[in-house]
C-alpha cells in the first residue's frame, strides 16, 4: 500500500496536523517556560539544599567530635590542674601547720625563758629583803645591847681611834 | 629674800674687812653690822643676810663638835683638840655634846668634814652593806 493510501486511511489532514504540531510546540514551550523550568530551579535548589544539608551535618558531627575531643582534653586537663592545686594546698598547709608548729614552740620556749627569768628576778629580791631585814635585826640587836656590855676601857679606845683618825 | 650680785660682792668686802689675821674679828663684825644697819639703805638687808652666811661658815669652819654618849676623858679631849688645832689651825674652838644616839665612840664634825668612830656610824655602814 502506498503511503497516501495510509495516511487517507487513518485520516490524516496536514494542515490540521501542522496545526496541531504548531500548537503543541506552543504548549511545549509555555510548559517548559514557565513550569518545568521553575520546578528544575527548584529541585536544583532543594538538592543544593539538601547537599547543603548533609555537609552541615557532616561538618557538625566533625565539629562535635572535635569538641568532645576538646572537652575530654580540658577535663584532663583540668583534673591535672586540680590534683596540683590540691597537691600545692597540701604542702602549703604543712607548711604552715610547721610553722605553727615552730612559732608556738618559741612562744613556749619564751614564755620558759620568762618565768624562769621572773623566778630568779624574784629569788634575788626576796634574798636581798631577807639581808636587808636580817641585817636591820642584827643591827637593831647590837644597837641594843652594845651600849649596856661596852666597858669604860672600850669607850675609850673608841674616842682614841677617833682622835687617831683626827691627827692622822 | 633675792640677793644681788652687788650685794654679795658688797658683804665680801665687809667680810674680808672683819679678817684680822686669817681670823674673824668679832668686834669689826659687830662694828660692819651696826654701820650698815646706820646707813639705812635700800639692799642692806640683802648685804647683812649674805654677811650673816658667810660669818656663820666661817664660825662653822672653825668650830668642832665633838659628841660621845660618856664624858671624854681628858687626856683624849687633849689629843682631839691638838689634833683639830693641826689640821684646821688655833682658831679652832670645841664643843662637847652628849649624844646618846651614838651608842658608843666619839663623833666631831668641823665645817663640813665629819670623823664618826661611833658604833652608830659602824651598824649604819654594816645595814647598808646588806
Amino acid at each position: 500500500m502506498r503511503p497516501e493510501g495510509i495516511l487517507a486511511t487513518f485520516g490524516v489532514d496536514w494542515s490540521h496536523l501542522l496545526a496541531q504540531v504548531i500548537s503543541f510546540g506552543i504548549v511545549c514551550v509555555i510548559l517548559y517556560r514557565f513550569a518545568y523550568r521553575p520546578v528544575l530551579v527548584m529541585l536544583e535548589a532543594r538538592r543544593q539544599q539538601i547537599a547543603l544539608g548533609l555537609a552541615n551535618a557532616e561538618q557538625i558531627t566533625a565539629e562535635l567530635a572535635r569538641t568532645e575531643a576538646q572537652r575530654q582534653e580540658v577535663m584532663v586537663q583540668a583534673n591535672a590542674q586540680a590534683n596540683t592545686l590540691i597537691d600545692q594546698a597540701r604542702a602549703a598547709a604543712a607548711r604552715v601547720r610547721e610553722q605553727q608548729t615552730q612559732k608556738a614552740i618559741a612562744a613556749a620556749e619564751q614564755i620558759t625563758i620568762s618565768a624562769r627569768e621572773a623566778a630568779a628576778r624574784d629569788h634575788d629580791r626576796m634574798l636581798a629583803e631577807l639581808k636587808r631585814e636580817v641585817g636591820r635585826l642584827v643591827v637593831e640587836a647590837t644597837a641594843a645591847v652594845t651600849g649596856k656590855i661596852l666597858t669604860s676601857e672600850d669607850q675609850r679606845r673608841l674616842a682614841e681611834e677617833t682622835a687617831r683618825r683626827v691627827a692622822a | 629674800m633675792k640677793i644681788n650680785k652687788r650685794a654679795k660682792r658688797e658683804a665680801e668686802q665687809l667680810f674680808r674687812l672683819c679678817l684680822v689675821n686669817r681670823g674673824l674679828d668679832e668686834n669689826r663684825v659687830r662694828h660692819v653690822v651696826q654701820r650698815v644697819v646706820a646707813a639705812d639703805r635700800r639692799d642692806s638687808p640683802a648685804i647683812l643676810s649674805h654677811f650673816w652666811r658667810l660669818v656663820k661658815l666661817d664660825v662653822a669652819r672653825h668650830t668642832a663638835t665633838i659628841e660621845s654618849v660618856t664624858v671624854v676623858p681628858a687626856d683624849v679631849q687633849a689629843a682631839i683638840e691638838a689634833g683639830l688645832m693641826r689640821r684646821y689651825g688655833p682658831r679652832v674652838t670645841t664643843i662637847f655634846a652628849y649624844r646618846p644616839a651614838l651608842i658608843a665612840g666619839v663623833r666631831i664634825q668641823v665645817g663640813s668634814d665629819v670623823y664618826d668612830g661611833s658604833v652608830q656610824a659602824r651598824l649604819t655602814a654594816l645595814q647598808k652593806s646588806f
